[in-house]
């Protein structure tokens, strides 16, 4: 392999995977809500929210660590609100995702102006690259894996959790069982809400989380069009991935890798255009969860079926 | 004896209903409140500025018309799909292309291009038939994969209107830039505009496109058969194919229906208010639509008036922000509160105030 071409990989690889951390950590916290049987649309709105809160945490501590905190505080509020609407109203899941995302834009856009009054909104502290002694030497795989930052590493921790928790726990079968067959875990004796809450609970601190991610490891900005779409594409990394928390791994770094395509190939100077370039990654992910390929037959069968015990 | 108690069935009665919907109302414009206090403003201020501007002057009610128009087209959209059982959410992709398509046509009436003697009489039946087909094509996509092969439409939706603004991004910058810095194009022919029908205003001929519309989507749902297997194809599929209803075409077919009215909405977009095509014109109006849709709650002649409320309210947030300072943005946290309030209220009405423990614990505690 030519010292160019070499170099072109490894650029794209790196990118690729650092652009599929965040939607990795939103995707895996988002298949525990799936495999309980909730569709949580609202993860766009709260992955703004703590791309937000780590946000303004950062400019007023300098911290690193407090900021993820404040993302994950921030997630974990929001989705207590549409655990409640999810479980114990029993409301359309796309109805209350949906307009919540619109909830958080606007709540997002609203503090954002009235905090800037009083904070100077300029670059943050963000996360560096950590070089793994002796594995950050491998060729090839040396820059693009172990040459990342910090949450990047910590989310490839929380898969092997992830996948421990939902497939060798006792939570992760009665988890499994509220979407599934809430009926038959109900005379189980697991309680179908209760594991229907953690599983939204977990997918809001996990996207909260990944918010910061954006901010502190990626940008180290706030916009009000930070996330885009980066919620909805962590929603198909989970159908792509066929509700597993190791396959989400894969699905997210091919995602990752076809986004990192438009930056490397404007490296190389290529004319092609750039907005085409950059729906890349959209198209991928429509294709690959568009069923041409199967994997109907994974999706949890009570996915969003409200669960009314006295019925 | 508990002082609030489950009801055994809620009650449904309109009177509950219309009550607890409207202490969702109250509440969501109490929390806002709030937020208008935070910014120093006075909340029966703010009220007054967000609902006298758009409900009290002619030049206000001109553009709560305008801004209601696509909302009117997108709901209707939202209708078609959702009541067949096609949960579609791609309207800002479908939004932007047709406000593309019917740009493009418009752009070819110029003198010197290849439709320039096309009269007005052809060019708008022409322009709205290519943006109906244009939005049906691009929604059809999406339905041929929900059909064929079993595909998440609301994902794939959502996922396609980040490309359908990228292909229209493309184009304002490329192939249909007009000289000139900004990435937009030419502004249109002036025949090729909306009339402005309300003198003194900016409302734009786009309504009545959007009323006609609402009385169609109504005669189909409710008078045509083809409408009666639509929504028993959304409420039963099962039954539906047990009497012989093809489902995935009916499918097919609501949701090029749904995707070519939410391109009408650009194209009243477009000729009736912007009169030259740029980047970033849908604004998140296609998420509004379906919200409107469903305050609406699915139907199609009320779907008028509360887009009306919905627009107004925007324009009356413009004129709150010049008076008060208030950021516009607190009108998306006052109206997503306020849907998402209405849907929590249907638990009130599962629950009953039973006044008689409070008087039984008053004669424990005396006695």
């Amino acid at each position: 392999m030519s010292a160019f071409s070499q170099a072109f990989l490894v650029t794209w690889l790196t990118a690729g995977i650092r652009l599929g951390g965040p939607v990795l950590l939103a995707a895996l916290g988002e298949t525990f809500a799936e495999r309980s049987g909730i569709l949580n649309l609202g993860i766009e709105g709260i992955l703004l929210l703590g791309a937000l809160a780590s946000y303004l945490t950062s400019i007023h501590t300098g911290s690193l660590w407090l900021p993820l905190l404040a993302a994950m505080a921030s997630g974990l509020a929001a989705s207590l609100f549409l655990a409640w609407m999810y479980v114990t109203v029993r409301a359309s899941q796309v109805v209350v995702g949906l307009v919540f995302n619109v909830l958080a834009l606007g709540i997002a856009a609203t503090v954002y102006r009235r905090t800037l009054a009083h904070a100077s909104a300029g670059p943050i502290a963000m996360f560096q690259a950590v070089h793994i002694p002796w594995l950050s030497d491998l060729p090839i795989l040396g820059p693009t894996i172990f040459s990342q930052t910090l949450p990047l590493y910590l989310t490839l921790v929380l898969v092997a959790v992830a996948h421990f928790a939902l497939f060798h726990t006792r939570f992760g079968v009665g988890l499994r069982a509220a979407g599934e067959n809430p009926r038959a875990a109900d005379a189980a004796g697991v309680s179908v809400p209760r594991m229907r809450y953690f599983g939204t609970l977990l997918s809001g601190a996990a996207a909260g989380l990944a918010g910061g991610y954006l901010v502190l490891a990626q940008i180290g900005l706030f916009r009000d069009s930070i996330v885009a779409g980066q919620g909805f594409i962590a929603l198909g990394i989970v159908i792509f991935g066929r509700w597993s928390p190791w396959k989400a791994a894969l699905a997210a770094m091919v995602f990752g890798t076809c986004d990192a395509l438009q930056l490397s190939l404007q490296l190389l100077g290529t004319h092609l255009p750039e907005d085409l370039l950059l729906s890349i990654p959209y198209v991928v992910t429509i294709l690959a969860i568009s069923g041409i390929f199967g994997g109907r037959d994974a999706r949890p069968a009570a996915l969003t079926v409200p669960y009314l015990k006295d019925a | 004896m508990k002082l609030i108690e489950r009801r055994l069935t809620p009650n449904n009665s309109p009177t509950a209903i219309a009550a607890t919907m409207l202490a969702a109302v109250l509440a969501a414009m109490l929390i806002a409140s709030f937020l208008f206090l935070d910014f120093g403003a006075n909340p029966f201020a703010a009220y007054y500025a967000l609902f006298h501007e758009p409900f009290a002057t002619l030049r206000g009610f001109g553009y709560a018309i305008v801004k209601a128009t696509p909302l009117i087209l997108i709901a209707l959209g939202t209708i078609v799909a959702w009541r067949s059982g096609f949960t579609y959410l791609g309207f800002e992709g479908c939004f932007t292309l047709g406000a593309a398509a019917s740009a493009w046509l418009a752009l070819a009436t110029a003198p010197g291009q290849w439709a320039a003697s096309l009269s007005p009489f052809v060019f708008f039946p022409a322009a709205i038939l290519l943006s109906f087909f244009v939005g049906a094509f691009w929604s059809g996509l999406t339905g041929v994969l929900r059909a064929r092969f079993g595909g998440n439409e609301v994902l794939i939706s959502l996922m396609s209107n980040y490309v359908a603004i990228l292909i229209v991004k493309y184009l304002v910058a490329g192939p249909m830039r007009a000289p000139g810095s900004l990435p937009e194009t030419d502004q249109l022919p002036h025949a090729t505009w909306l009339a402005f029908i309300l003198p003194g205003t900016r409302a734009h001929a786009g309504i009545l496109l959007a009323i006609a519309a609402a009385l169609l989507v109504w005669m189909l749902l409710r008078k045509l058969p083809l409408g009666f297997e639509l929504v028993v194809s959304g409420m039963n599929p099962a039954a539906g194919r047990y009497a012989g209803i093809d489902v995935p075409r009916r499918t097919l077919f609501a949701a090029a229906i749904s995707g070519g009215l939410g391109a009408l909405a650009g194209l009243t977009e477009i000729l009736g208010v912007q009169h030259r095509l740029m980047d970033g014109i849908s604004g998140g109006v296609g998420f509004t639509g379906v919200i409107v849709a469903l305050l609406a709650e699915l139907n199609p002649i009320a779907v008028i008036p509360t887009a009306l409320l919905y627009g107004g309210m925007t324009v009356g947030a413009d004129a709150m922000q010049r008076r008060a300072g208030i950021p516009s943005s607190i009108t998306f946290i006052l109206q997503s509160l306020i849907v998402l309030l209405v849907l929590a209220s249907s638990m009130l009405r599962s629950y009953r105030l039973n006044l008689g423990a409070l008087r039984s614990k008053k004669e424990a505690t005396q006695a």
